[in-house]
């Protein structure tokens, strides 16, 4: 495979939408978009409310718990830069605040994974661009 | 929505490359040979063709792509329409085409499809642009269809009680149809015992769960019924046509069992003024067996949440099944032209001569083109002039 399609590790893009939340999980807090017309709450970000069109969005900070809608347990590493850490478990997470997001369940026995299963957040820098903070997800301490 | 009418536009002519590996053979010349291919099915020249109708490949997503293909294949067209809508993109263009035709804004319309996807540059390349912008997603390691499409199959399995077996059954069927089909890539009969033995890719969809990776090229072109009508090869009616898209994510909590298809299909079977009871085979959009089981249910072939028990009664077999289905073995087993292969196939089942896989005395056909991880759908219904 010619060098002209080395594809780097997929990273997140800071945008004039999405800057507030990485700056969010840099500072710890997971953020979601709340609509102060209409009182929708959306993750992605989106330049508007994706319900009423209303620019006069803001970012809230979430409480970080939630449980699993969907998830899979990735067995074939569709990019090298995870060939070390398959299987892994990716989830869309519903916050208890109402948007769902995709993250990663780990530490997790990919087994003991199942949709409904209350999960929290926590966040690590991205190894190879400390610039980006990632949030991640685990099983709740039992009081979620 | 306005008065549903059937278009005029009917389809002339079907044409593709042989399916597999083509190692150095570009996009480009996939989709030329295509090209080539379907004019010499219907006997019409390329100087006939003055509306061109495509999608860029996905590996290497172009803009412009319709004028650079044009170029390559010599045109001077009266319309030119590139649309990007996934798995539904092919329907979606002939839908515009036959539009086109209908208003006489063009007679002779090719809609042109090729990748090397197996050979070529990786499929993630054109994931990673598409994910650009959504590295919310890809940063977390959500990459590849499969393991985007899981999310669905894993949330539809837990709501209906779907067995690995059901899953498997699809597989089963569609390669059972590509053992009969010559120009099928894979042609090794495949057992239950080996559905099930078969690695897991992105839970739970395992190794024959997903769509096979083709470098091949495929096109069918649309003609006015009087141009058709001169041609030696009988034209294919186009009864109905629908599409749907669900652009909303999740936000609808249902999105990941419930498609777009079950607008789309409304749609095209009011246009056609048929039911699917009226319908003798079907070409589903088999990117991942949950797409099928989800579709037959959306196009109403099946209660919701009993696609699998349909499949599993062996009802999408040609040999005696209820709705023969990817009689050519689909996306799954004989090539993976992102929805051009569920066009063609239709228009040559309605010929009625393709031997062993012929589903005897079929006079209407339904195909679907599903994309864009559940947001994008398009259906047509197509019948025996």
């Amino acid at each position: 495979m010619s060098s002209q399609w080395e594809i780097p590790k997929p990273e997140p893009t800071k945008n004039e939408e999405t800057t507030p939340f990485w700056e969010g999980t840099a500072a710890g807090e997971l953020r979601f978009q709340e609509c102060e017309e209409c009182g929708n709450r959306q993750l992605p970000a989106a330049p508007a409310c994706v319900a009423c069109l209303s620019p006069k969005v803001v970012w809230r900070a979430s409480a970080g718990r939630g449980t699993v809608f969907s998830y899979t347990v990735i067995h074939h590493a569709f990019h090298p830069a995870f060939a070390a850490e398959v299987p892994y478990v990716v989830a869309d997470v519903e916050l208890d605040e109402g948007p769902i997001l995709v993250s990663g369940i780990r530490p997790v026995d990919p087994a003991a994974v199942s949709i409904g299963m209350a999960v929290e957040v926590w966040f690590e820098p991205m190894a190879d661009n400390p610039e980006y903070v990632l949030h991640w997800f685990r099983p709740a301490g039992g009081e979620s | 929505m306005g008065t549903l009418r059937p278009p005029r536009a009917v389809i002339a002519g079907v044409g593709h490359t042989s399916f597999g590996k083509h190692p150095g053979t570009s996009a480009w010349r996939l989709q030329v040979d295509a090209f080539r291919a379907a004019l010499e099915d219907c006997g019409l020249q390329a100087s006939d063709v003055d509306g061109l109708f495509t999608e860029s490949q996905f590996s290497e997503p172009l803009l412009m792509h319709g004028s650079l293909l044009g170029r390559q294949l010599g045109l001077r067209p009266d319309v030119l329409s590139t649309q990007s809508q996934g798995g539904a993109t092919c329907m979606s263009l002939c839908q515009t085409a036959a539009e086109m035709i209908d208003r006489g804004m063009c007679k002779v319309a090719a809609v042109v499809y090729g990748d090397n996807a197996k050979t070529g540059m990786p499929n993630i390349y054109g994931l990673a642009q598409m994910g650009r912008g959504q590295a919310d997603f890809v940063a977390h390691g959500l990459l590849g269809g499969p393991a985007m499409e899981a999310l669905s199959a894993m949330r539809y399995k837990h709501t209906y009680g779907v067995t690995d077996e059901m899953f498997g059954s699809v597989a089963v069927a569609f390669r059972e149809h590509a053992v009969a089909t010559s120009h099928a890539q894979y042609r090794d009969p495949l057992s239950m015992e080996a559905y099930l033995a078969s690695r897991y890719i992105a839970e739970p969809l395992r190794l024959y769960d997903c769509t096979i990776a083709s470098d091949g090229g495929a096109c069918i072109i649309l003609t006015a019924p009087e141009v058709a009508a001169d041609l030696a090869r009988p034209a294919v009616r186009v009864l109905g046509m629908g599409q749907a898209h669900n652009l909303d994510g999740l936000r609808d909590r249902d999105h990941y069992t419930h498609f777009a298809g079950a607008r789309a299909s409304k749609t095209a079977y009011a246009m056609a003024g048929l039911g699917p009871d009226d319908i003798d085979v079907a070409q589903f959009y088999d990117c991942f067996t949950s797409t099928v089981l989800i579709t037959l249910e959306d196009y109403g072939f099946a209660p919701k949440g009993e696609g699998g028990a349909f499949a599993l009664e062996g009802n999408l077999r040609i040999d005696g099944g209820r709705l023969p289905s990817n009689t050519d073995g689909g996306m799954l087993s004989c090539g993976n032209v992102t929805g051009w292969g569920q066009v063609i196939e239709a228009t040559k089942q309605l010929r009625g001569d393709q031997g062993p896989r012929q589903v005897q005395g079929a006079a209407t056909a339904i195909c679907s083109g599903h994309g864009g991880f559940q947001a994008n759908h398009a259906t047509m219904i197509l019948a025996v002039a």
